[in-house]
C-alpha cells in the first residue's frame, strides 16, 4: 500500500486550480472524484497519462466556477460593500448638495477647461504634421551678415541654393521652391485678386501631401504655362472640379495665360504654408530668361531672397551636421563673392514642424497666423494649474466635512470596519465623484465648443471626442483626479479613533487645518498670477495699439494698385490723370502710391553706405517706392531737410530716409545728413530729408532702417485720405473712378486701420485664451473658497452664539470669520505678485513699445482678488453672523 | 418555469443516474455515459449537470464512504427525485407522441 500512496500524487496546479475553482462546500466531494479517475488511470495508462488528463480536467473545470456560488456570502461581501458605498456616496451628496455641487462643479469646470486648453495647444502642436514625411522636411533659412552683425534673417532664400543643395548634398532627396506671388486671376466670366499664389518646382507636390482630386501629381508642374488650383478655386472660378486643360489668364508684374493641370484639396487649416494657386516654375524661369546671355535668374540667383525653399533629407539626416557640411561647400562655391562684398551668407535649416510656433523670421508665409510656442507653452501650465486648483478643492472641502463624516466614520469602526474598508469607502466616494465631474466637464466642453471657437478665433471640432488619445488622456485624468483627491481625505478620515469620536471630543485636525491653508494659498496665488497676467497683457496690448505710431490711419482707405495694364508706357500719365481727377472731389482729401503701405511687410532691399566708405562698409537697407503726396497723405514728420518737389527736376538723385537709417549709417542728427551724399547700390544719391521713425510694421517689433526713393511708377498700393465721414459716397466715387481709369482691374481695397491692426489678432486671441482660463481659475477657486468659508461658519455657530449673546456686534462677527481667509489671500498675494512680475517683465522685453509694470497694476489686480474672496467668503458668514445667538446656542 | 427545462445532456445524466440506483457518485455516472452513449465526457460536465440537476430538485444526495482510493475523501450519491422521474417521463411521453404523429409513409422511407 506504501507505493500506492506515493502515487497518488497528482499534479499540484490542478489541485491548486481545483481548490480555487469549487468552494469549500464542493471542493471534498469533487476532488475525491478527480482522485479517484486520476487512480484509475494510473494504473490503466500510467502516471503521464493520467496526471496530462488529470490536468485537463481541472482546466476544463474552469467552466464550473460558478457552481453552487450563488449562497456564498462571504464570497458576495465586498460586491455588497461596494453598493453600500455607492448608495452612501449618492446619499451624502444628496445631504449636503450645496457642498456637492461645488465639488461637481468644480472638478468638472476643471477638467473643461484642461480640454479645452489641451485641444487647442494639440492644434497648435498639429502644424504640418499631416505630411507623412513632415519629420524629414526642413526650410532652408536665409541668414546674411555683414561683419558680424546679422543683417537678414529670413524664412525665403535665395533661388539657387535649393539646386546647389541637391547637387553637393547626399542627405537631400529632393528640393522644392515657392516663390510667392499675387495678381489678377481672370477666366471668361470671373476675375479676381488672389494672394496666394506660388511658383513651384514639380516636387512641391510630391514632397507636401497635398492629394490632387484630378490631374497628376508628378507631371501637374512640369511644363511651363501649367497652374495647379485647389478645389475651392475650381468652384469659384470653373463652377466644377472637373477644370483640367481649361485656360485661366494671370495678371500680376507679368501676364500670362495659364492652363490648369491638376486640382488638390484645399489647404488644410494647420498648414504653414497656404496656397491657392500653384504655377509650374518653369513658367517664371521662361519669363527671367535672358535673351542675350541665357541666364535664367530665377535659377541661378543668389541675391534674390524671395523663395522659400523646402528640401525633404533621408532618414536619420543630422541637420546640425548637414549645415556645417553644406557651409563649406557653399564658401566653396562663393567664397570670393563673400570676401568681395564682405558679406557672409547662411542656409540653416528649419524643421518644417518647428515653422509654426517656434519661427518668426523676415518674410514668413503666413505672418499674421504664426503661433507663439511660448503662449502655448504658458497655457498647457494653465491647463495643469486649474485641474490641480479643481482637485485642491475637493480634498479642502472633503477634510472639512471631516467633522461631520467623524461620526459615520465612529459607528463604522465600532460595528468592525477595517481601516481597509474605509478607505476603499472614501477612494469610491472620490472616485464616483470625479466620474460625475468628468461627464459634467464633457458636456460643458460639448456645449461650450462653439462659445469657445468664437472667443478666440480657433478652430477645435468635437472630432477628438472620437480619438483613442483624448480617451486615454482623458482616463488618466480621471484616475489621477480620483486617486490625488480621494487618497488624503480617506487616509485622514479611515484614521479617525472611534473612542473619540463617539465621545465628542473629536473636533478637527491640526494638520489638515495647515494643508487646507498650504491649499488654499497655492490656489490663490495662481488665480491671482493669472488675473494679473491677464491685466498686463491687456494693458500692453491697449499701449501698442494706442502708440503713437507716427502716421495718421484714420479714414484711410487703400485700394490695390491696378495690375493689369495694357501699355507700360502710359501708365505713369494714367496714374496721374488719375490722381488728379480724384483730388478734384471734395471728398478726397490725398491721394499717393506707394509700394508699401504701412502694416505691409516691406520685401525690398539693397545696399547703403556712406559715400567716401568702401564697398565693404555696405548695409542692407529696406525700400518703399514712393511719390510726391505719401508722406502727407499719412501726415508723417518731416524731421529736417524737406519732402521731394516737382519744382525741383534733381529730386530723382535725391533720397529721403527715416531716422533709424540716418542713425543706422552713423550720422550724427538728422539735421547733420542732409545734403550728405550716401552710394544706393552703386549710385550716388544725396539726402535731402529725414523723416520721423513712423511704426511701419506693428509697435511690436522696432523701426527698421528704410529709404524712400521717389519712385513714380509704383502702383502697389493707392493710398485715399478721405475728409468726410461719409465713407459711402466717397467709396463710391473711388470705385467708379478706379473702373473709368484702369477697366479690367478688380476693385480690391481696405481701410487703413484694419489692415494695420489686424497685426495684433494673435495677441488679441491669446488674450481672450487668457482671460478665459484667468477666470476659470478664479470661479475654481472660489468655489472651494464658498465652501470651505461657509463651512467654517457652520462649525463656529455656537461660538458665534456665544459672542454675540456676550454682546459683539455683526460687523465684529464678520471681521473675525473673513479674517483668516484674508489673511491666507494675503499671502498668496505676496507670493505671487513677484512671480509674476519677473514672468511678465520677461515677457514684455519681446516688444519694441512696452508698458512698464508700476505698482498701480498690482493694486489693481490685489484689489479685484480680494473684492472677489470677500464677496465668496461673505455671504455665507453674513448669514451665520445675522443669526439669532437662541438658535445657535440650542443647536445640540 | 424557467430552471426545470431538461438539457439533453442533462436528461442523459438523469437517466443514468436512475439506471444507476443505489451507486449513482459522479465517477460511476460518468463511466456509464461513456459505456452507453459511447461518446467521450469530461469529469467537470458531469459534475456541473448533477449538482445543476439538484438545484432543479430532479436529484438528491447524501454523502457515502471515503476510500482509500479516493484520498480519505467522501462520495456524494444521488437518486433521482419524483420530480425528476416525472420530468423524465414527461420528456419521454412528449418524444412517442412526437414519433406516433411521424407519417407512415415518411416513416418507410427511410
Amino acid at each position: 500500500m506504501a507505493t500506492d500512496k506515493q502515487h497518488i500524487e497528482p499534479p499540484r496546479f490542478g489541485t491548486y486550480l481545483l481548490q480555487r475553482i469549487y468552494g469549500r462546500e464542493l471542493y471534498d466531494e469533487i476532488s475525491g472524484d478527480m482522485l479517484e479517475i486520476y487512480a484509475d488511470r494510473l494504473q490503466s495508462h500510467g502516471k503521464a497519462y493520467a496526471s496530462f488528463h488529470y490536468m485537463v480536467d481541472a482546466v476544463q473545470s474552469l467552466r464550473n466556477y460558478d457552481l453552487r456560488k450563488k449562497n456564498n456570502t462571504t464570497q458576495n461581501n465586498s460586491i455588497a460593500m461596494f453598493r453600500n458605498y455607492f448608495k452612501i456616496t449618492l446619499r451624502t451628496i444628496t445631504k449636503n448638495k450645496v457642498y456637492s455641487a461645488l465639488n461637481i462643479m468644480g472638478l468638472a469646470l476643471g477638467i473643461a477647461a484642461f480640454v479645452f486648453i489641451l485641444q487647442y495647444v494639440t492644434y497648435e502642436n498639429s502644424y504640418d504634421k499631416f505630411h507623412t514625411d513632415h519629420e524629414h522636411i526642413y526650410r532652408v533659412r536665409y541668414k546674411v551678415y555683414r561683419g558680424e552683425e546679422l543683417n537678414i534673417d529670413c524664412a525665403a532664400a535665395v533661388p539657387r541654393v535649393g539646386p546647389f543643395m541637391k547637387e553637393k548634398m547626399s542627405e537631400v532627396i529632393d528640393f522644392a521652391r515657392a516663390f510667392p506671388v499675387s495678381g489678377v486671376m481672370s477666366t471668361n466670366n470671373n476675375q479676381f485678386r488672389e494672394n496666394r499664389i506660388h511658383v513651384t518646382d514639380p516636387a512641391f507636390l510630391s514632397i507636401f501631401d497635398y492629394p490632387l482630386i484630378q490631374g497628376d501629381a508628378g507631371t501637374a508642374l512640369s511644363e511651363p504655362n501649367k497652374v495647379v488650383i485647389t478645389e475651392e478655386m475650381a468652384l469659384k472660378y470653373f463652377g466644377t472640379t472637373d477644370v483640367i486643360g481649361r485656360p485661366i489668364t494671370f495678371n500680376s508684374w507679368f501676364e500670362m495665360s495659364l492652363q490648369v493641370s491638376g486640382v488638390t484639396i484645399n489647404v488644410p487649416d494647420n498648414s504653414h504654408f497656404k496656397y491657392d494657386f500653384l504655377i509650374s516654375y518653369e513658367t517664371l524661369n521662361n519669363r527671367t530668361r535672358d535673351e542675350e546671355t541665357g541666364r535664367v535668374p530665377s535659377e541661378e540667383g543668389w541675391g534674390w531672397y524671395d523663395f522659400n525653399t523646402y528640401v525633404l533629407l533621408r532618414d536619420g539626416t543630422d541637420p546640425a551636421a548637414f549645415d556645417r557640411k553644406f557651409n563649406d561647400y557653399l564658401l566653396e562655391e562663393r567664397g570670393e563673392d563673400f570676401a568681395e562684398y564682405n558679406f557672409r551668407a547662411e542656409f540653416p535649416l528649419q524643421k518644417l514642424t518647428d515653422i509654426h510656433l517656434y519661427s518668426n523670421l523676415l518674410q514668413e508665409s503666413e505672418p499674421e497666423e504664426q503661433g507663439d510656442g511660448q503662449a502655448v507653452f504658458f497655457l498647457t501650465i494653465i491647463a495643469f494649474f486649474i485641474l490641480v486648483i479643481a482637485w485642491i478643492n475637493y480634498i479642502n472641502l472633503s477634510t472639512a466635512r471631516s467633522v461631520e463624516r467623524a461620526k459615520e466614520v465612529g459607528v463604522r469602526k465600532t460595528m468592525g470596519a477595517y481601516k481597509k474598508q474605509l478607505i476603499y469607502q472614501f477612494m469610491a466616494e472620490a472616485v464616483i465623484l470625479n466620474f460625475m465631474a468628468l461627464i459634467v466637464g464633457l458636456l460643458i466642453v460639448f456645449f461650450g465648443i462653439n462659445y469657445f471657437n468664437q472667443l478666440t478665433g480657433s478652430q477645435l471640432s468635437l472630432d477628438f471626442l472620437l480619438s483613442l488619445n483624448f480617451w486615454l488622456v482623458a482616463g488618466g485624468v480621471f484616475i489621477t483626479g480620483a486617486g490625488l483627491s480621494g487618497l488624503y481625505p480617506a487616509f485622514i478620515l479611515s484614521s479617525f479613533r472611534p473612542s473619540d469620536v463617539l465621545k465628542g471630543k473629536f473636533s478637527g485636525n491640526k494638520a489638515g487645518n495647515t494643508l487646507r491653508k498650504v491649499l488654499v494659498v497655492f490656489q490663490f496665488a495662481a488665480s491671482v498670477a493669472l488675473i494679473t497676467g491677464t491685466i498686463i497683457f491687456y494693458q500692453q496690448l491697449a499701449h501698442m495699439r494706442n502708440a503713437d505710431l507716427g502716421f495718421d490711419m484714420t479714414d484711410t482707405l487703400v485700394m490695390k494698385g491696378p495690375a493689369v495694364f495694357g501699355a507700360d508706357s502710359l501708365f505713369t500719365t494714367t496714374m496721374n490723370t488719375f490722381k488728379n481727377e480724384m483730388l478734384k472731389y471734395t471728398e478726397i482729401e490725398a491721394i499717393s502710391a506707394s509700394s508699401n503701405v504701412p502694416g505691409d511687410e516691406i520685401f525690398w532691399t539693397n545696399s547703403i553706405r556712406k559715400n567716401g566708405e568702401t564697398p565693404d562698409k555696405a548695409k542692407t537697407i529696406y525700400i518703399v517706392g514712393i511719390d510726391y503726396a505719401y508722406f502727407d497723405t499719412y501726415d508723417i514728420e518731416l524731421l529736417a531737410g524737406r519732402n521731394y518737389s516737382k519744382t525741383f527736376s534733381t529730386d530723382t538723385g535725391s533720397m529721403i530716409l527715416n531716422a533709424s537709417a540716418i542713425r543706422y549709417l552713423g550720422f550724427e542728427s538728422p539735421e547733420a545728413a542732409i545734403n550728405q551724399k550716401v552710394m544706393f547700390w552703386d549710385y550716388p544719391k544725396t539726402i535731402i530729408g529725414v523723416v520721423d521713425d513712423y511704426k511701419q510694421m506693428s509697435a511690436k517689433t522696432a523701426v527698421s532702417p528704410i529709404i524712400f526713393p521717389l519712385a513714380l511708377d509704383e502702383n502697389n498700393f493707392l493710398t485715399l485720405k478721405l475728409n468726410v465721414d461719409d465713407y459711402s459716397k466717397a467709396f463710391e466715387i473711388t470705385q467708379t473712378e478706379f473702373d473709368r481709369f484702369f477697366p479690367g482691374n478688380p476693385f480690391d481695397y481696405f481701410f487703413l486701420d484694419d489692415f494695420f491692426n489686424r497685426q495684433y489678432d494673435n495677441e488679441r486671441e491669446f488674450s481672450r485664451v487668457f482671460t478665459l482660463f484667468a477666470v476659470f481659475a478664479i470661479i475654481v477657486a472660489c468655489l472651494g473658497l464658498f465652501g470651505l468659508s461657509s463651512f467654517s461658519a457652520i462649525q463656529r455657530t455656537k461660538e458665534i452664539g456665544i459672542r454675540k449673546a456676550i454682546g459683539a456686534d455683526i460687523s465684529n462677527i464678520i471681521f473675525i470669520l473673513t479674517r483668516e481667509f484674508m489673511q491666507l489671500i494675503l499671502v498668496s498675494i505676496v507670493i505671487a505678485f513677484p512671480l509674476i512680475y519677473l514672468v511678465m517683465d520677461g515677457w514684455l522685453d519681446n516688444f519694441a513699445v512696452r508698458i512698464n509694470l508700476g505698482i498701480p497694476v498690482f493694486l489693481l489686480a490685489g484689489l479685484v482678488v480680494i473684492l472677489i474672496a470677500i464677496l465668496t467668503v461673505g455671504y455665507k458668514t453674513l448669514i451665520t453672523a445675522k443669526s439669532d445667538p437662541v438658535k445657535a446656542l440650542r443647536y445640540e | 418555469m424557467k430552471g426545470t427545462y431538461l438539457g439533453e445532456f442533462e436528461e442523459l445524466v438523469l437517466l443514468t443516474v436512475a439506471s444507476l440506483g443505489q451507486e449513482a457518485y459522479a465517477v460511476s455516472v460518468k463511466a456509464e455515459v461513456e459505456s452507453n452513449a459511447e461518446r467521450k465526457v469530461n469529469i467537470s460536465a458531469i459534475h456541473s449537470s448533477l449538482y445543476r440537476l439538484e438545484d432543479k430538485g430532479f436529484l438528491t444526495s447524501e454523502f457515502g464512504e471515503a476510500t482509500q482510493k479516493r484520498g480519505g475523501k467522501p462520495k456524494r450519491f444521488f437518486k433521482v427525485t419524483s420530480a425528476g422521474f416525472s420530468a423524465l417521463q414527461q420528456s419521454k411521453d412528449l418524444k412517442e407522441q412526437l414519433w406516433s404523429s411521424i407519417p407512415q409513409l415518411t416513416f418507410q422511407s427511410i
